[in-house]
């Protein structure tokens, strides 16, 4: 079982962002055997995890995973069914009437017939310790925004004012849900490159992705969610390392020899499956390493004809991690 | 807390339909109203006035009223959301939308008691004050209703069911016509017709309009009771 296991990455790191708040000075955030049932759908079923001071950790699953559910519980929008959830060793609701977390929702949230300056406006006044105005629209690069109304805005520059909202004050834990939802990929770089300073500034960061380039490129650490259990919870290269199958397939034609049986000493092979016969065969290949299967097939002498190799799709990943899972389990 | 009201007093004077629905309609029918009567009287107090109290109660009310559809709508927006995502108390919004509310309905009144003093209805000062204040606190009767409104259906509800207690409340409480025979049997006892009997209390012979205030105190309870459980039942489904 996986669901519990608490890797302590970058807790020693950034030091200055810890507040040592009610004796919890390295927690910044917590989920002990937490479970939320919506009627008969276990959305979250017994997840447990701490985040550290400091980290910027992915919450990485498909749609529907329990990720927004885990997100609302975390934020105190929701009461957990069973499970203790804690922010900075209190309640949720506690830790952001003290200003310590930011929230960038992942859609709606914003409010209509105001202009973007009066809507953060509003965000840098309410917060306990709120930034200045000018501030926070040159770091989420909406400035010249400002004396536009909010419902006049394209997607991407909504998401912009969003991340603003988050960044209104001097919060110790950002969370975003989906935060690139609906952007471009250069807007997606820009997107980054910001959230970036807020995490080199000392600021825990939790977002919730289903893009896994997005949780490689950015987090330190990856929880990954599947079908409301928490299934794999490491550094993006573990992750990677357990999702990263790819799929080999070619065609071997009779003129060309070799031999087909030397197909099953190849290395990195999880998966097989070789068709057609006479004329010509067909083989597929799962391997966790690409370049030394392939390697291996033309020293054999083989002859591989139309030549594909796929990434496999994060649904596969976690197709595979969950029946890794559920094997683990079983035991 | 200040930052909220602010926002919302912003909004809603910058929402056209808002300005439409409280301050020019009303201010239409009035003058429509006053110029077909000109100096006819019922039951002792003339038409001019009699309107002049209507118009300006049914503004005060369509302006409360407003106030549920922006919460409908705020509700699934998401609104409602991020800001329980602040410092700010729960009920600071609830209590933002009833102040703004308050202030908003201000134009209402008094467009409405310049047309009237315009068209010749002359009080005393503090008369004019007492009726503006009259008319300004039983406003919040109906903010109250508003809140309840937007927390007990979706937008697409919403509108329909405001529109039709309008205009439905608006007819039984007189602001159309005098009610007399069965219509006023019915009608003494809803809350805008309590409510437009208070406000003409100098003219009415009523001294200060003591049953009508008891009937609208009780009104706002329910109203005010009703909200409280419905924004209750919504915090724990968001």
């Amino acid at each position: 079982m996986t669901t519990s296991t608490e890797v302590v990455t970058g807790a020693d790191r950034k030091g200055s962002a810890t507040r040592g708040a009610n004796g919890h000075p390295t927690e910044v955030a917590a989920f002990r055997d937490v479970s939320k049932e919506f009627g008969s759908v276990k959305a979250v079923n017994g997840s447990s995890f701490t985040l550290h001071p400091g980290e910027t950790v992915a919450f990485l699953g498909p749609n529907g995973a329990g990720k927004s559910t885990s997100i609302d519980m975390l934020l105190g929008l929701k009461d957990p069914s069973a499970g203790e959830v804690t922010l900075f060793g209190g309640t949720p609701r506690q830790a952001i009437m003290a200003g310590r977390v930011g929230v960038m929702l992942q859609s709606g949230g914003l409010l209509p017939e105001v202009t973007v300056r009066e809507l953060v406006t509003f965000a840098c006044k309410v917060h306990p310790r709120g930034y200045d105005v000018d501030e926070v629209l040159t770091t989420a690069q909406i400035l010249d925004l400002a004396d536009r109304k909010v419902d006049k805005l394209s997607g991407g520059q909504e998401q912009r004012v969003r991340f603003a909202l988050a960044t209104a004050g001097d919060s110790d834990l950002i969370v975003l849900d989906e935060p690139t939802t609906g952007m471009d990929v250069t807007a997606r770089q820009a997107f980054w490159s910001v959230m970036k300073a807020q995490a080199d500034a000392g600021r825990t960061i939790l977002f919730a992705t289903h893009y896994l380039e997005e949780a490689d490129a950015i987090a330190d650490r990856v929880l990954v969610m599947h079908k409301g259990r928490l299934i794999a919870d490491g550094t993006a290269a573990e992750i990677k390392a357990r999702a990263g199958q790819r799929r080999i397939s070619f065609d071997l034609h009779p003129g060309d020899g070799g031999d087909a049986s030397l197909l099953n000493a190849l290395p990195g092979i999880t998966a097989l499956d070789v068709s057609g016969t006479g004329g010509g065969q067909t083989v597929r290949i799962s391997t966790s390493d690409a370049d030394a299967t392939m390697a291996a097939v033309y020293r054999a002498g083989l002859y591989p004809r139309g030549l594909e190799v796929a990434g496999v799709g994060l649904e596969q990943a976690f197709i595979t991690i969950t029946a890794e899972a559920a094997g683990t389990e079983a035991n | 807390m200040g930052q909220l009201i602010k926002l919302e007093v912003l909004r809603v004077l910058r929402n056209r339909r808002y300005l439409f629905f409280t301050v020019v309609f009303p201010a239409m029918m009035y003058f429509f109203y006053s110029s077909s009567f000109k100096n006819q009287m019922f039951d002792g107090i003339s038409y001019k006035t009699y309107y002049m109290v209507s118009m300006a109660t049914f503004g005060t009310v369509g302006a409360a009223l407003n106030t549920a559809m922006r919460i409908s709508l705020e509700r699934k927006s998401g609104w409602t959301r991020q800001l329980r995502l602040t410092a700010l108390p729960g009920w600071a919004y609830v209590l933002s939308k009833v102040v703004a509310a308050g202030v908003v309905t201000l134009p209402a009144v008094v467009v409405v008691f310049a047309m009237g003093a315009f068209q010749g209805v002359h009080f005393p000062v503090s008369t004019w004050l007492g009726m503006g204040f009259a008319v300004w606190a039983g406003g919040f009767v109906f903010a109250a209703a508003g809140v309840a409104l937007g927390y007990a259906a979706a937008p697409d509800t919403v509108q329909p069911i405001t529109m039709v207690s309008y205009m439905g409340m608006a007819f039984l409480g007189g602001s159309w016509f005098p009610l007399t025979g069965g219509l006023k049997t019915v009608g003494q006892y809803t809350p805008v017709y309590l409510y437009n009997e208070l406000a003409k209390y100098p003219v009415n012979g009523v001294s200060v309009g003591a049953s009508q205030i008891a009937g609208l105190a009780a009104y706002l309870a329910v109203f005010a009771a009703l909200a409280a459980w419905l924004y209750q039942r919504d915090r724990k489904t968001v």
